[in-house]
């Protein structure tokens, strides 16, 4: 199967004020389908990088591409229709603090405008996985920090996002939950060809999933392990038809690493 | 498809803008309503006196000249009343001193009124050369136009109630933008379109203006009641004249719906403008 770029970087700098800039002439393309870890000390611009993908900072300069289109010509609501195809979980969780649970997680697909019939069934199944059925009706705040962490993973996989970007996702998490987050991960990477790319310090993490990793150091970005697109072991195994019920899909797949 | 608000006003804001809403619909209903009534009241006002005339014949000689003119069109007038010297000194009593040296100066007068407008045209310029016919529709310039002025002014107060309304908007919607950064923000990551966004707006300030409109509404119909009976009070003069009819009264029943209306197309106005210039 010919591999698609799907993120392309040509010599992109990005900056907050116009004294340092946090990345300087990064270029690299990722292909459709492709787990990468990104890895790099603190500071070091990994969260910008995943910003400047998910388009929530734009760049200094250079070109960023997406599905193949150029960024910098796209409209607001393109991006945001952009957005539909993408997900991203932040290390602080980025909850509405006064929605339940259920409607944290409930709120892409509704922005999406699924039916109401669908959002509940999908909402209940996800938060079943990530084990936090028993809450769907609690206020974010008042659950743990590993729990909130799950919440806002639930609420980045239940669109079947064809992008995923994860900022230190297991941050919080024991390492069983660790684990279960990361099978739930590369499930999505085989079964859906969604391509990760998650931001980690987890040294055990890189080692025990041998996924290329993504170096941002001296505000430039390096690959190790095997170039920019996937491996053998992370191709996606995908091999009919991409499912028409996206939603259908992933439920099954919950299902099934449920009853794992 | 459910609308979920995203965003939710503290209490505070919710009792302040409900509370500014009302108001100002209550004042928007206000001058609406007397603007209203005081247009009724001049329009049938100049209805009333638009046949009416008074001849006045100061040359003793030309009294036997407008007498035949009147008589011999009388098919033409309504009515005819002449004024006697004694009603005519209690009505100047006021302004001239008593005497009755007064009395031989004092016009021959008529009070007219007209079939038809053509009719007062027409006999007015038969008299012209004997005496003067003086319309009371002439006569009241000075009440109708304070009772135009009147208008004016109360449609003013309109026009600054619904600028006020405008300002109050864009201050809900940014104030509730600046309340509710992150909000946007989790918004914006999760992909919402700025239509979404704005449509939340939507909802909370649709919320707002039903509940202050109908408020205001409903405090300013009793307020608007008591000052028309007040004016009928006076029983003769423009103030009897206000009125508010039925048209009217469909009119300020619209009024707060359209300031809903209004309220609701100027929260997405200002959202989608707070967003793009994000």
């Amino acid at each position: 199967m010919e591999e698609k770029t799907i993120i392309s970087f040509a010599n992109v700098a990005a900056a907050y004020d116009t004294a340092t800039e946090v990345l300087t002439d990064v270029s690299f393309n990722i292909s459709s389908g492709a787990f990468y870890f990104l890895s790099g000390a603190s500071g070091a611009g990994k969260t910008t990088l995943l910003r400047l993908i998910y388009q929530l900072h734009k760049p200094l300069r250079g070109q960023i591409k997406l599905f193949g289109k150029n960024t910098a010509e796209l409209s607001r609501d393109d991006v945001a229709n952009l957005r539909h195809k993408m997900a991203i979980v932040f290390q602080e969780y980025s909850l509405l603090s006064h929605m339940t649970v259920f409607d944290n997680v409930a709120l892409p697909l509704r922005v999406r405008g699924i039916p109401e019939s669908k959002v509940k069934k999908l909402v209940a199944k996800v938060l079943d996985w990530v084990g936090l059925g028993k809450y769907a009706n609690v206020k974010p705040m008042e659950l743990s920090g590993g729990q909130q962490q799950r919440v806002s993973v639930a609420r980045a996989i239940i669109v079947q996002p064809s992008i995923l970007l994860a900022d230190e996702p297991t941050g919080n998490l024991d390492d069983e939950n660790a684990s279960r987050l990361m099978e739930l991960f590369i499930q999505m990477n085989k079964l859906f060809g969604t391509t990760i790319i998650l931001a980690t310090h987890n040294k055990k993490l890189m080692e025990t999933y041998k996924f290329p990793v993504i170096r941002v150091e001296n505000h430039r970005v390096g690959f190790v392990g095997k170039s920019s697109t996937a491996t053998d072991d992370t191709k996606k195994v995908w091999k009919g038809p991409t499912p028409k019920n996206y939603f259908t899909e992933l439920s099954k797949q919950f299902d099934e690493i449920g009853n794992a | 498809m459910k609308h979920t608000t995203v965003f939710s006003l503290v209490r505070e804001q919710s009792v302040f803008m409900t509370a500014i809403m009302g108001l100002l619909t209550f004042l928007a209903v206000m001058a609406l309503g007397i603007a209203i009534a005081i247009g009724t009241g001049v329009a049938r006002w100049n209805t009333q006196w638009d046949l009416f005339a008074t001849v006045q014949v100061t040359n003793t000689k030309n009294e036997s000249d407008v007498n035949k003119i009147l008589t011999t069109n009388a098919a033409k007038i309504e009515s005819i009343n002449e004024i006697s010297n004694d009603e005519m000194l209690r009505l100047m009593r006021p302004w001239v001193s008593g005497g009755g040296v007064l009395k031989n100066y004092l016009p021959k007068m008529w009070e007219v009124r007209f079939k038809t407008e053509s009719d007062l045209n027409e006999i007015s310029d038969k008299i012209a050369p004997y005496g003067r016919v003086l319309t009371h529709a002439d006569a009241l310039q000075t009440p109708i136009s304070a009772g135009w002025k009147m208008m004016l002014i109360a449609g003013l107060i309109l026009a600054l109630t619904l600028g006020a309304i405008t300002v109050c908007i864009s201050y809900i919607a940014r104030n509730t933008a600046m309340l509710h950064k992150r909000e946007l923000e989790i918004l914006n990551q999760i992909g919402a379109t700025d239509s979404f966004v704005a449509r939340q707006m939507q909802i909370i300030v649709a919320r707002i203006c039903v509940v202050a409109c109908l408020v205001g509404f409903i405090c300013a119909v009793p307020v608007l009641l008591i000052m028309i009976s007040s004016a009928h009070s006076a029983r003769v003069g423009l103030m009897a004249m206000l009125s508010i009819g039925g048209i009217g009264w469909v009119c300020l029943g619209l009024l707060p719906i359209v300031i809903t209306i209004f309220a609701i197309w100027m929260t997405r106005r200002t959202t989608i403008k707070i967003l793009q210039n994000e």
